[in-house]
C-alpha cells in the first residue's frame, strides 16, 4: 500500500513495512534508553485528559487523535503489542492488535501533528514526556523512509552535500554575505562591524542558524555589533557554519553526526567555546547533545547569543540606550529554550530596558505556547495552514490580546512561523529577533561608530 | 457467609498483599534497575538533581492543578488523601493488620473516618463525572478506567456502610464481604495497572529526564546495526 500523508515523501519502499518497522523498533530499543521511559509510560498512563487542556493542536481541533496521550498511545500499542511479555501474552490469549501499513500511516500522519513543543508534559499527572515519544516515534519512522521530503533534503544537504548546510549557502557566499552585510551596517546603521572568519584559537565560534544568512540580516548584524562592542574573540567555520539541527526533529543518529560536525569545526580552529546564534533548536541540540555525544562533562561549553549578550550587558560591557524602541514590543518564548526554563529571563531583562512599552503574552516563560512550527514543521510548506491555522492559533490569538506591533521571536524557526502566522491570521504586526532591536539600541563605543563624513571619506 | 468473610480477611488477604508487595516491590525496582543502566549508558551522566527534584516535589503538591482545575485538583487531593490514609489508619483496618503494625501505630476513630470516606467518596465522584462529562477524557477512557474508580468507590461505600450496619441499605454482613473482596481486588491490581503509580510516582521527573540523556554511541550503534553506517541520507 502507498503511504499517504500530509505532507511530501521521497520515494520509499513500501514492502514489508510492518516487519521493517519492528526491526527498527528492535533496534533502537537494544541501543538506547527508550525502553525505560516506554515502560513508565505503558504502566502509568493515566489517560484522564488533562494533557489535551494543553495543547495547542488540540485545542484547535478538537479530535480524539490530537490528544497527546492518545498519539503517546499509537507507538505505546506496538511497544506493549510486541515487546512485552504482557503484550504477548495478550496476543495468544486472543488480543487481535496486528501492526500493519494502515497504522503505520497513521503514525507517520499523527507524529508530524504534534510539534514537539512538551507542553503537555507539564500537564500530565504521572509525568509522561509526550514530547519525547514523538521524538521516538519518528526516529522510527524515519528509519523506514517516513520522514517529510523537506527536512530530509536540508539533512542530507547538511550532511552529504558539498555546502554542509541546510540552505546550501557555498562557504564563499557566506563570506560575500558577511561583507555585505559589515558594509550594509555602515550605511543603515553607522556602525562598524566584522565578522571574522575562520580565525583560529578564538574564544568562540559562532553557529546560528544557517538560514539567517539569507533571511535575516538584522540579527545577523546585531550579533556581531554585540561581538564588536564587547572586544569578543570570535570567529565563523567555513567548513561548518550551520547550527540548524533536524536531527534533533526525527533522528537521533543524524542528531549525533550534526552536533559532531560542529565540534569537528570548533577542533579545527582551535576554538574554546561554542556559541549558538538566535535559534531555539540548535541551541538545545548544541546545550544537550554536544555533551550526550561529544565528551560528556569534557564537552565543549555551549552557549546560546543571548546568554552571552546578556551577560556582557550586566558586566556593563555592553551598553544599550533605555527606551529606545518606541512601539508595544511583546516576546514569544521558543519552546527549545523556555520549556526547561533555561533562558527565559535575560531576553525579557534586555527588552524592558530598551523598550518604552513591553508586554508580556499569556502563558508565558515555561508554560508558554508553541508558536505551530515546532518539531521541523516550519519547513513544510505543503502543511501551512495546518501550521499556521491550526497549530499557530493559540499564538495568534495571544499576540493579538497583547496589542503589540513587533513580536519579538528569537529563534530562526519561530521567527518564520510567527510571521506566517500573523499573515495568516491578519496580524498586522512586525516579527524580529532580540538583536535586530539591540541593533537599533547599542551604545556603541567610539571605535566601531562610522561618521557619514569618515565614511564618505574612506571611500573616496 | 461468616466462612466467605473470614476467608476474605484471613488467606485472601494474605495472599492479594503479597501479591501487592510483591508486585509493586518488583515493578519499583525493575525501574531503579533501568533508571540505573540508563544513568550508566548515558553519555552525559550530569543530571539537574536540583531541577528534578523540585519538579518531583512540584508534581507531587499539584499546585498548578489548583491553579488551572481547582475542583478538580481538590478532587483529586480528596481522594488520594481517603485512598492513602484509611486503609492504614482507620482503627478497624488496624486491628486488621494484626501484629504488623507497632503499638503506637496512630488510630483514626471513626468519627474522622467517616468524614474521610465522606471526603473521598465526593473526590472520586467528582473526578468519575470528569472522566464521564469533559470531551477529551471520555475519548480516552477505556472500561478500565471508569471500572477502577468505580471499584474505589464501591470499596469507600462498603467501607462505610460495613463500619455503620444501622444505615446500611444491604445486608451488612454482605456489606463486609464486598468491602473485603473489594479491598482484595485493588491490592491485586496495584502492581498490575496504572494505580502502581502510587510507588512508582517520585521517579516520573527522574525517568523524563534521563530518557534525554541518550547513550553516547546508540545513533552509531543504530546505524551499524542497520546497516546504515555508510548509507547517504
Ligand atoms: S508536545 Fe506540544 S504539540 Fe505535541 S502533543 Fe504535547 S502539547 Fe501537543
Amino acid at each position: 500500500m502507498a503511504i499517504a500523508t500530509s505532507y511530501y515523501l521521497e520515494d520509499m519502499d513500501t514492502r514489508e513495512l510492518p516487519r521493517r518497522f519492528l526491526d527498527v523498533f528492535s533496534t533502537i530499543l537494544s541501543h538506547t534508553n527508550y525502553a525505560l521511559v516506554l515502560d513508565a509510560a505503558s504502566r502509568m498512563k493515566a489517560r484522564c485528559g488533562r494533557c489535551a487542556d494543553t495543547c495547542p493542536v488540540y485545542q484547535v481541533t478538537g479530535e480524539q487523535r490530537d490528544i497527546p496521550c492518545e498519539r503517546s498511545e499509537l507507538l505505546l500499542q506496538v511497544y506493549r503489542r510486541y515487546f512485552t511479555f504482557g503484550g504477548n501474552l495478550r496476543a495468544r490469549l486472543g488480543d487481535t492488535f496486528v501492526l500493519d501499513d494502515a497504522y503505520i500511516e497513521r503514525m507517520a500522519e499523527d507524529y508530524y501533528r504534534c510539534t514537539a513543543c512538551r507542553r503537555c508534559k507539564l500537564e500530565c499527572p504521572l509525568g509522561v514526556d509526550h514530547g519525547l515519544i514523538t521524538h521516538l516515534a519518528r526516529w522510527i519512522l524515519a528509519e523506514v523512509g517516513l520522514t517529510p521530503k523537506a527536512l530530509v533534503v536540508a539533512t542530507r544537504e547538511q550532511l552529504d552535500g558539498k555546502s554542509h548546510n541546510t540552505s546550501g549557502i557555498p562557504a564563499p557566499a557566506m563570506k560575500d554575505t558577511c561583507e555585505f552585510l559589515e558594509e550594509d551596517c555602515v550605511d543603515e546603521h553607522g556602525l562598524k562591524i566584522e565578522f571574522p572568519i575562520d580565525v583560529e584559537d578564538a574564544e568562540y565560534i559562532f553557529f546560528p542558524a544557517v538560514s539567517d544568512y539569507l533571511l535575516e540580516p538584522d540579527t545577523l548584524m546585531g550579533n556581531a555589533a554585540v561581538m564588536m562592542a564587547t572586544g569578543a574573540s570570535w570567529t565563523i567555520g567555513t567548513d561548518d557554519f550551520d547550527g540548524i539541527n533536524y536531527g534533533l526533529f526525527y533522528s537521533d543518529r543524524l542528531l549525533d553526526r550534526i552536533v559532531s560536525n560542529e565540534v569537528a569545526e570548533l577542533k579545527r580552529l582551535g576554538a574554546k567555546k561554542i556559541l549558538i546564534g538566535e535559534c531555539g533548536h540548535a541551541s538545545r541540540s548544541a546545550k544537550i547533545f554536544i555533551p550526550a555525544f561529544c565528551g560528556g562533562e569534557d564537552a565543549p561549553e555551549v552557549i546560546n547569543i543571548m546568554e552571552y549578550t546578556y551577560a556582557q550587558w550586566k558586566s556593563g560591557k555592553l551598553k544599550l540606550k533605555p527606551n529606545v524602541i518606541k512601539q508595544r514590543v511583546t516576546y514569544h518564548d521558543p519552546c527549545n529554550i523556555a520549556r526547561s526554563g533555561w533562558i527565559t529571563e535575560e531576553p525579557r531583562e534586555i527588552l524592558k530596558h530598551i523598550c518604552v512599552d513591553f508586554v508580556e503574552m499569556t502563558p508565558n516563560r515555561q508554560d508558554n505556547y508553541c508558536c505551530g512550527g515546532g518539531g521541523g514543521t516550519v519547513s513544510i510548506d505543503e502543511i501551512r495552514e495546518f501550521r499556521t491555522m491550526t497549530g499557530g492559533k493559540a499564538k495568534a490569538d495571544q499576540i493579538r490580546r497583547t496589542g503589540a506591533e513587533i513580536v519579538v521571536a528569537p529563534c530562526a524557526n519561530c521567527k518564520k512561523q510567527v510571521a506566517e502566522v500573523c499573515q495568516d491570521h491578519k496580524l498586522d504586526v512586525r516579527t524580529c529577533g532580540l538583536h535586530d532591536l539591540i541593533l537599533e539600541a547599542i551604545d556603541a563605543p567610539e571605535f566601531m561608530i562610522i561618521k557619514k563624513d569618515d565614511d564618505e571619506g574612506e571611500e573616496a | 457467609m461468616d466462612t466467605w468473610i473470614d476467608l476474605a480477611k484471613g488467606s485472601l488477604f494474605r495472599i492479594s498483599l503479597a501479591i501487592c508487595l510483591l508486585g509493586v516491590a518488583y515493578r519499583f525496582g525493575v525501574a531503579v534497575w533501568q533508571i540505573n543502566a540508563a544513568h550508566r549508558r548515558a553519555g552525559d551522566k550530569r543530571l539537574p538533581v536540583g531541577v528534578i527534584v523540585r519538579t518531583t516535589v512540584q508534581w507531587l503538591l499539584p499546585l498548578r492543578l489548583f491553579r488551572k482545575r481547582p475542583i478538580y485538583g481538590l478532587a483529586s487531593l480528596a481522594f488520594h488523601l481517603g485512598i492513602l490514609l484509611l486503609p492504614f489508619f482507620y482503627a478497624g483496618h488496624v486491628n486488621l493488620w494484626g501484629g504488623v503494625l507497632p503499638t503506637w501505630w496512630p488510630r483514626l476513630a471513626s468519627g474522622p473516618s467517616d468524614v474521610l470516606t465522606f471526603v473521598a467518596m465526593a473526590g472520586l465522584i467528582v473526578i468519575l463525572l470528569a472522566r464521564l462529562l469533559i470531551k477529551s477524557s471520555r475519548d480516552l477512557s477505556r472500561a478500565g478506567d471508569v471500572g477502577i474508580l468505580l471499584l474505589l468507590l464501591g470499596l469507600a461505600a462498603s467501607g462505610y456502610w460495613a463500619a455503620h450496619p444501622t444505615s446500611s441499605p444491604f445486608a451488612p454482613r454482605t456489606m463486609v464481604l464486598i468491602h473485603m473482596l473489594a479491598g482484595n481486588l485493588a491490592l491485586i491490581l496495584t502492581p498490575l495497572t496504572k494505580i502502581v503509580h502510587c510507588v512508582l510516582a517520585p521517579l516520573t521527573q527522574l525517568i523524563g529526564e534521563i530518557g534525554w540523556h541518550f547513550p553516547a554511541e546508540s545513533g552509531r550503534r543504530v546505524a551499524v546495526a542497520l546497516a546504515k553506517e555508510n548509507e547517504p541520507i
